[in-house]
């Protein structure tokens, strides 16, 4: 926020002076982090996946949580663009074409995610020529690859006519063509990630063997928790960018508008969340849940973690906030509930990924019971993380740089603060 | 920014800032009577559409889906005269983990892999006992339903199979599996090495598999299908029995056509209470156990 430290007159002047060294230092930092996440990267394909912590018991562990976490937060795109161009609602293009961006750049992520993650990423195409229509993961492959498809056809016109493409005159009329046929494109974005983005939560959510996992409401909590955290992370780059370019990038109806709509979520999403638990774990019971609960909570945070990290800090204070007039009129306010949802929406998927591995299988016919499985992340789990981590932050800093990104924006008054209302 | 771009008002910030506002609460009103009614048509004939439509559009599909979906769920479309079954025998295992070692031979799996395990349980009643589980086959697989490839799919003779041509290495099966029945390759192996416990336990029949995809227990395919060939009964003929079957010192595990009303596994269970596990989740295996001493069935 205080990266502008030079005087206001020149900050008014419109123009790349107003970035100061401290951006290119930014965008250096982390060019190094993705970096070395892209070595550490090439490190795995050359080893295989045996130089991670995974094991036969626990296969899935922080890069699925990365990848599921990435979709869910570029959720956003599919929102903003259905408001935009199904539910006429224009005005919100101000800020659906951050999100489509930010969508974009969650779905890269999570491919590249995926594709260190799968063990033979030579095959990553299989699932396109050998259908099993029966399996949730083939159709969850199929749609991200279609919509990823959808995003790029989505980002294309915005990256033509704000960059030297603009000079190839058939690249301007593929930019109209494709705005003309918006409202088709965002129908298919609508229908294919409310498909796969339940079907993720479908992915645990159908696993009669995990009881900790198999649950009915785990396909809607996952949509829902994507829609109020997709929102979240548009409006939280939002106002960050806007802070440190000293620009209102967004009207701020507008931004109260995406407010709004990540309250409905977020409530939607807790009350969903604490019914699916009153109705298995309070009003009844089922043994072999309940068992599992309490080895999740004799040997992980988990009890901690679910109450603290996903329902309290990660959906009903953020709530609170966004729907609290005198806090919502405060962009760092607001800044803080995103942040917080953001951050309670990875924990959910993490407890997700982990607390059904943890639980054993219980396929012995007696009375004894096998040993909990337990994982922690080693250094080049962490380190290929970061790198493409650092790789959506990276591109994002660039583009709202290079690229018409917010077309309402104005620049801030000297003294003038960003505005929500 | 760099371009000045027609739609950035730079110049005049804030004009009539109230104003504008108005304009735009009303141009971001959600539902109107019009839209409401449309909506209401619109949905209404598009459900009166999908019911009537459903039914020719499901037969329209459908062999479309078959034909893509090459092995499917459950059952093969074919028929096939076998049901390849095992049944093992709880109150007979001394716990040797000598099947262990045998499958480990012949089909060359390392340690961390076993495509079949011991593990030790006790009875209600305190009775010490051991479990030695090989791949269930399940009739409704779990992991065939789930894998995204078909690259693990179900034959008509009931045997859950791999082909690792297929397999992406995605782990899902693994996750799905109610037995913990999948190993994966997380490293590289030795491909000139000795199979473990070799040559004391068999040799090597088949190849070792490549990094990164699943392999299971295949209830030694390799030797029924060329077993079958040469005329001979898996289950009968110890060649084109499973190695597993074949070394118990004790006979506590038999192998045979679930189909065949005379074969050895079908008069035992016939004849025996059975077990099988975790039956509750209806994954329908083709693995019975006879339970152990002192065991509740």
């Amino acid at each position: 926020m205080s990266a502008i430290t030079s005087p206001a007159s020149t900050r008014a002047e419109a123009g790349s002076r107003s970035y100061s060294w401290l951006y290119w230092l930014w965008i250096l930092a982390l060019t190094a982090v993705f970096g070395v996440g892209i070595a550490t990267g090439i490190y795995v394909l050359q080893n295989g996946l045996g130089v991670t912590n995974l094991t036969d018991e626990l296969p899935w562990g922080l890069w699925i949580t990365v990848d599921l976490s990435a979709i869910a937060l570029g959720a956003g795109a599919f929102t903003m663009s259905a408001a935009v161009y199904l539910f006429g609602l224009k005005h919100y293009e101000a800020v659906a074409r951050a999100a489509v961006l930010v969508g974009f750049l969650g779905y890269t992520s999570a491919m590249m995610a995926l594709f260190l993650d799968i063990g033979r990423p030579d095959r990553f195409y299989h699932p396109l020529i050998y259908w099993n229509v029966h399996s949730v993961l083939w159709e969850i492959t199929l749609c991200v690859v279609l919509y990823a498809t959808v995003l790029v056809i989505e980002l294309l016109p915005i990256v033509i006519e704000s960059t030297f493409l603009k000079r190839f005159g058939w690249l301007v009329k593929l930019a109209h063509g494709i705005h003309r046929l918006m409202p088709v494109v965002a129908l298919l974005g609508l229908g294919l990630s409310l498909l796969h983005q339940s079907s993720l939560g479908a992915t645990y959510g159908i696993l009669t063997a995990r009881p900790v996992w198999f649950s009915p409401t785990a396909p809607v909590l996952f949509i829902l928790s994507a829609i109020a955290a997709g929102a979240s992370l548009t409006l939280f780059v939002t106002l960050f960018a806007s802070m440190v370019t000293r620009k209102q990038l967004v009207p701020p109806q507008i931004l109260r508008g995406v407010a709004y709509f990540i309250a409905a979520a977020v409530l939607g999403y807790l009350y969903l969340k604490l019914w699916s638990w009153a109705a298995t774990n309070y009003y009844s019971e089922i043994p072999e849940q309940q068992l599992g609960l309490e080895i999740l909570a004799v040997n992980t945070p988990y009890n901690y973690t679910f109450w603290f990290g996903e329902v309290l800090f990660g959906a009903f204070i953020p709530a609170v906030i966004l729907l609290w007039g005198r806090l919502r009129r405060n962009p760092r306010a607001v800044m803080v509930a995103c942040f917080m949802i953001i951050v309670g929406l990875v924990i959910n998927r993490w407890n997700m990924t982990l607390s059904g591995f943890v639980v054993p299988l219980d396929w012995l016919p007696g009375e004894a019971s096998l040993p909990p499985n337990t994982y922690a992340p080693n250094l080049i789990e962490y380190l290929v993380s970061a790198g493409i981590v650092a790789y959506s932050w990276l591109v994002y800093s660039l583009a709202v740089r290079f690229i018409n990104l917010y077309p309402d924006e104005r620049p801030l008054q000297p003294g003038e603060d960003v505005q929500m209302l | 920014m760099t371009d000045q771009t027609p739609n950035t008002n730079q110049d005049n910030a804030q004009p009539n800032a109230a104003q504008q506002q108005e304009i735009q609460e009303s141009n971001t009103r959600l539902l109107g009577r019009r839209d409401f009614m449309t909506l209401l048509i619109g949905g209404g004939t598009s459900f009166v559409l999908a019911t009537t439509l459903a039914q020719p559009l499901e037969t329209l599909l459908t062999p479309f889906m078959q034909q893509r979906v090459n092995s499917g769920h459950g059952h093969g479309n074919e028929e096939s005269p076998y049901r390849w079954g095992m049944v093992i025998d709880l109150s007979k295992c001394v716990g040797c983990d000598y099947c262990v070692y045998a499958c480990q031979a012949t089909n060359n799996v390392e340690d961390g892999m076993r495509w079949n395990i011991r593990e030790d349980d006790v009875t209600q009643t305190g009775n010490v006992y051991h479990v030695t589980r090989p791949c269930l086959h399940c009739n409704n697989a779990p992991c065939v339903t789930v894998c995204p490839t078909v690259a693990t799919y179900q034959r008509p003779d009931g045997l859950v199979v791999m082909d690792y041509d297929k397999c992406i290495g995605c782990r899902y099966c693994q996750t799905a599996c109610p037995y913990g029945a999948r190993s994966f390759n997380w490293d590289s192996r030795d491909e000139g090495a000795a199979a473990p416990h070799s040559p004391e336990f068999g040799r090597a029949e088949v190849d070792t598999r490549p990094r990164g995809v699943v392999e299971k227990c295949t209830f030694c395919v390799h030797r029924i299908d060329a077993g079958l060939e040469k005329g001979l009964m898996p289950g009968v003929n110890a060649e084109a029995t499973p190695a597993c079957v074949n070394i118990c010192p004790t006979t506590a595990r038999y192998f045979g056509n679930l189909k065949d009303p005379n074969s050895t596994v079908s008069r035992l269970i016939r004849e025996n209470p059975t077990l099988r596990l975790r039956e509750d989740l209806g994954t329908d295996p083709n693995v019975y156990y006879i339970p152990a001493e002192g065991m509740v069935v």
